[in-house]
């Protein structure tokens, strides 16, 4: 068997294990380590394996998982998620559709302290969706909202995943959090605007709600102040360069503790939560990462990435159908696997085949560009029927509303985000206009 | 389908509740060190921003700090079955299918971390024989590894006790 024989090979039983439930950091594991003793034979396997984990984990800009992480945890327990959602529910509640509205604005305000979008989606889930039941909104609408709305916690810097695809591509964390900030705004306008004609061709679906004198609406934004300081303080400093993304995320998470100690009495038991709630999560993407490291260190010898790139980029395909095919498969792997697992499983695969080929842009700028695209598509496929995860983790929040009108629910939020893909996908300007003017 | 994490076994009986207690331990240590992390950067800022500098070679406390804190997380991660799987062909199978599969990734994973922990013991030792240290504070490299063998070690017991409750359940 030749070297990319052998990676196709490794590519395929990768395909079975997980098919078969065994965790995607295992399978990872398996092939990659089974694959590199096949190349380079067992000592040099042996060898590799006395510190190259230690030196995938002893990477500076990879704090900033486990440091985000920990701030989120530490904003649930603030009760910030709570604050957000009355507080755009009190300036937007009123209008038809507006409590859904409000719903997705206090998604995106918890994304833009929140680098995860199923912690965004289940703890918005929590505060919105009895009310969203309260004031008699359809099960579809109220499911749908919260499972896209969910999606903003990952768009809106920070973002957790933009931060394992800069380190697969060796690209700028920094630009990458500039570059997302007006897709992720995008992205929250267009699934207001989806709500609004929903309710216009579906009136009784999302029924008007109560409206808030003036000085209830100004006492509602001043319980939202924590979130602004942090993101202002956090993302701010990044996007200025005072802070690395490290030290914003270690102040945001210091910060935002503070402000659960504070303001929601956090005592030593929540506070303890907040430790072992960071664990799960954390530790889940950072078994793939050393899935993905023996994995793509086996890959490499195959030299299988390289070929494949090669062969596509003198195929003559136009660049932009093999761009279609890529986020076609983002969809369709996004439906059933998570987006971190997702993001270090391809993307040392895809990234080279997309360098390879001419977009008119520089070498920088189509890895930024397409590091948004590939989150945004990434993020698409976890709402998209009938598999989509965040649609069964907000469907299983509502026991009385079938999976089936969830599944309908999405629809306007599909749509919404089609348009803004194609948007993104044929201006990158929108995506890169904003990093040049503060870069 | 869950939320992540809100499976695993059942550990009732010694074994289980030791390496309940145990695994918990490791995740709040971890923890720990992450808030002190957040502790040590933004007296840094503060530092830089009034003194005009910084706690020195802070970068080189953060890369070992995570390294550690991570691998301490491993454990608990793996005792509530909190990796990440595709749970979409056999979505529908029996639970005696999905256990019997479970039961070969905690086999696996308990395989590969067993010899992880063998190969770094012996990668911990030839560090410290060689003397690598970091450059600004001039800390020895190997000291991170004895946490993260640790670590390494309570991750062996954990996935092989995960594997055997599964192996139980796909065979009752």
């Amino acid at each position: 068997m030749t070297g990319p024989e052998l990676g196709a090979a490794g590519f395929l039983v990768l395909l079975v294990l997980l098919a078969l439930r065994i965790p995607i950091a295992v399978g990872l594991m398996v092939v990659g380590l089974t694959g590199y003793s096949i190349i380079n034979g067992v000592g040099p396997l042996l060898n590799y394996l006395k510190t190259a984990p230690f030196w995938t984990y002893h990477v500076y800009d990879l704090s900033v998982v486990p440091l985000f992480m920990l701030m989120s945890q530490f904003a649930t327990k603030a009760g910030l998620n709570a604050a957000l959602f009355r507080a755009a529910n009190l300036w937007l509640g009123h209008r038809r559709g507006g409590v859904a509205m409000a719903t997705v604005g206090a998604c995106a305000g918890f994304g833009a302290i929140c680098g995860s979008s199923i912690a965004t989606a289940v703890t918005m889930a929590r505060v919105a969706l009895p009310e969203l039941r309260r004031y008699r909104y359809s099960g579809a609408l109220a499911t749908g909202t919260l499972a896209a709305g969910g999606t903003l916690g990952i768009l809106i810097p920070p973002s957790i995943v933009l931060v394992l695809y800069a380190i697969i591509t060796e690209a700028n964390i920094v630009t990458l959090f500039q570059a997302a900030m007006v897709p992720g705004i995008l992205a929250a306008l267009g699934y207001v605007l989806a709500i609004g004609i929903y309710v216009r061709l579906r009136p009784d679906a999302g029924p008007v709600g109560d409206r808030a004198s003036r000085r209830e609406q100004w006492r509602g934004l001043l319980d939202v102040w924590p979130v602004l300081l942090i993101f202002v303080l956090v993302i701010g400093g990044i996007y200025v360069g005072i802070f690395t993304p490290t030290e914003g995320a270690a102040v945001g998470a210091f910060g935002t503790g503070l402000i659960a100690f504070a303001k929601a009495r956090m005592g030593l038991n929540d506070f303890l939560d907040c430790l072992v709630g960071t664990a799960i999560p954390t530790a889940a993407i950072f078994m793939v990462l050393l899935g993905s490291e023996f994995f793509n260190a086996f890959l490499g010898f195959t030299r299988m990435p390289l070929i494949l790139a090669e062969l596509i980029g003198e195929s003559g395909l136009s660049p932009m159908a093999v761009l279609a095919v890529v986020l076609i498969f983002f969809i369709a792997l996004g439906c059933i696997m998570d987006s971190f697992a997702m993001i270090l499983l391809t993307v040392p695969v895809l990234w080279p085949i997309i360098a390879g080929l001419d977009f008119g842009l520089d070498g920088e700028e189509t890895k930024i560009w397409f590091g948004i695209i590939a989150l945004i598509v990434v993020e698409v496929g976890l709402i998209t029927p009938p598999v989509g995860l965040n649609v069964f983790i907000i469907n299983s929040f509502a026991k009385d509303v079938p999976m089936t009108e969830t599944y309908k629910g999405v629809v306007p939020f599909l749509l919404s985000d089609a348009v803004r893909v194609a948007l993104l996908v044929l201006f990158p300007a929108l995506t890169l206009t904003f990093p040049r003017l503060i870069g | 389908m869950d939320e992540p994490g809100s499976g695993g076994p059942s550990t009732d009986g010694p074994v289980g509740r030791c390496l309940s207690l145990l695994t918990r331990a490791f995740a709040l240590a971890g923890g720990a060190i992450l808030v002190a992390m957040t502790v040590m950067e933004t007296v840094s800022i503060t530092l830089r921003a009034v003194v005009g500098a910084p706690i020195p070679g802070d970068f080189e406390l953060i890369k070992m700090g995570t390294a550690i804190a991570v691998v301490a997380f491993l454990p608990y991660c793996q005792l509530v079955k909190g990796n990440f799987i595709v749970d979409f062909v056999l979505a529908r199978a029996s639970d005696r299918v999905k256990a019997a599969m479970d039961a070969l990734g905690g086999l696996a994973l308990g395989f590969i971390a067993a010899i992880l922990l063998w190969r770094m013991t012996l990668g911990g030792i030839d560090l410290r024989a060689s003397a690598d240290k970091s450059m600004v504070l001039s800390l020895p490299i190997w000291s991170a590894f004895p946490p993260i063998l640790l670590s390494l070690a309570l991750l062996v017991a954990v996935s092989l006790y995960v594997f055997w409750r599964d192996f139980k359940a796909a065979v009752r």
